[in-house]
């Protein structure tokens, strides 16, 4: 099999969605489309009228049974030179530049199986959400278990969504920890995640889980050495680090 | 130095996943799961799961294992600079 040279191509926006304070979901159409595995990015570039180009990369939040068609959430950093136009600036019907699917190391689907634990913080619960959305379309009974640690509930993106997967009763089970301000009568995790609140949440699965991490890079290094010392197997840990914004 | 708190370079590091749109786009294919071995610690590791420093006018991959650099890529108008004298070699599935 020839693999496709990667390629630009302009992705048409047709939807922009809000998810929360920060974070807006932008569905792109695109002439070139393939099925992407869950857990991949797309490259977004913009040029300036002097030709000045700029890049970012950003997780593909929709299933591969999405056809022609991906959505990418974005959280706007403040001080960014991407997500601040396309939060700003873009507009439904607008083109962009995009270069996809990439990357296959940060990858989940129904054919690796399980158990598997999904650790996020903040945005870095997007490619989880791929992976979510491939294991619901596929009816996949996985198990699977969630760890989203957010600053507070109104930072929780695709909060409504994940609670109906949760209540589909098919082997998912999602747990939240709020780092900053819990909601009120909240009697679950209220701290950074640790190695003690891993240990909770990985217990049904042992040393059988399959876990991918993303978040910003502090928070994927502190899972990720506390899973190593749990003596869990080096290749069954799937890190993606997004640097120092963030949770 | 004595200190607990991670250093700047620490958080803004990613992973070699998020330079793979630039290493495909110079090999032609998924690089991501290729296999690179040090050439100082002889540790074997996927490009993917290398240590990334991406901030800077070029991008530096580290060993997970021992932080030796890798390779560095920089990209000018004219050219793609690929320096991998830290890699001992690359592994990886042939293609087709």
């Amino acid at each position: 099999m020839v693999q496709p040279v990667l390629e630009w191509q302009a992705g048409r926006v047709t939807a922009i969605r809000p998810e929360t304070r920060q974070t807006k979901s932008f569905t792109f159409a695109l002439p070139k489309w393939m099925a992407h595995r869950p857990g991949q990015h797309y490259d977004v570039r913009l040029t300036a009228p002097d030709g000045y180009q700029t890049q970012r990369s950003y997780s593909i939040a929709s299933p591969p049974e999405r056809l022609r068609e991906i959505e990418l959430t974005v959280e706007r950093i403040p001080d960014g030179e991407v997500s601040p136009y396309l939060h700003d600036v873009l507009m439904q019907g607008d083109e962009l530049e995009v270069r996809g699917p990439i990357g296959g190391y940060f990858v989940w689907d129904v054919r690796l199986g399980g158990p598997l634990l999904l650790v996020g913080g903040g945005s870095g619960v997007v490619p989880l959400m791929a992976m979510l959305r491939h294991r619901a379309a596929q009816h996949s009974t996985v198990p699977t278990r969630m760890l989203y640690s957010s600053r507070s509930a109104e930072d929780v993106i695709y909060h409504d969504e994940l609670n109906g997967m949760a209540a589909a009763n098919d082997g998912f089970e999602a747990f939240y920890t709020f780092t900053r301000q819990p909601p009120a009568g909240w009697t679950g995790y209220r701290r950074r995640i640790d190695a003690a609140m891993l240990a909770e949440v990985i217990k049904p699965f042992d040393k059988r889980a399959r876990v991918y991490v993303c978040g910003p890079t502090l928070l994927v290094e502190a899972v990720a050495n506390a899973l190593v010392e749990m003596e869990l197997p080096i290749e069954q840990i799937r890190t993606e680090r997004f640097g120092p914004t963030g949770v | 130095m004595d200190r607990d708190e991670p250093d700047m370079n620490t958080a803004l590091m990613v992973d070699g996943n998020a330079v793979a749109g630039q290493l495909e786009q110079i090999f032609g294919r998924d690089m991501t799961m290729t296999i690179a071995r040090c050439a100082g610690c002889a540790r074997d590791a996927q490009l993917g799961a290398l240590m990334a420093f991406i901030r800077g006018p070029g991008v530096v991959l580290r060993c997970p294992a021992c932080q030796n650099a890798i390779a560095r890529i920089v990209e000018t108008p004219s050219a793609i600079y690929l320096e991998a004298r830290g890699a001992a070699y690359l592994r990886m599935a042939p293609q087709g």
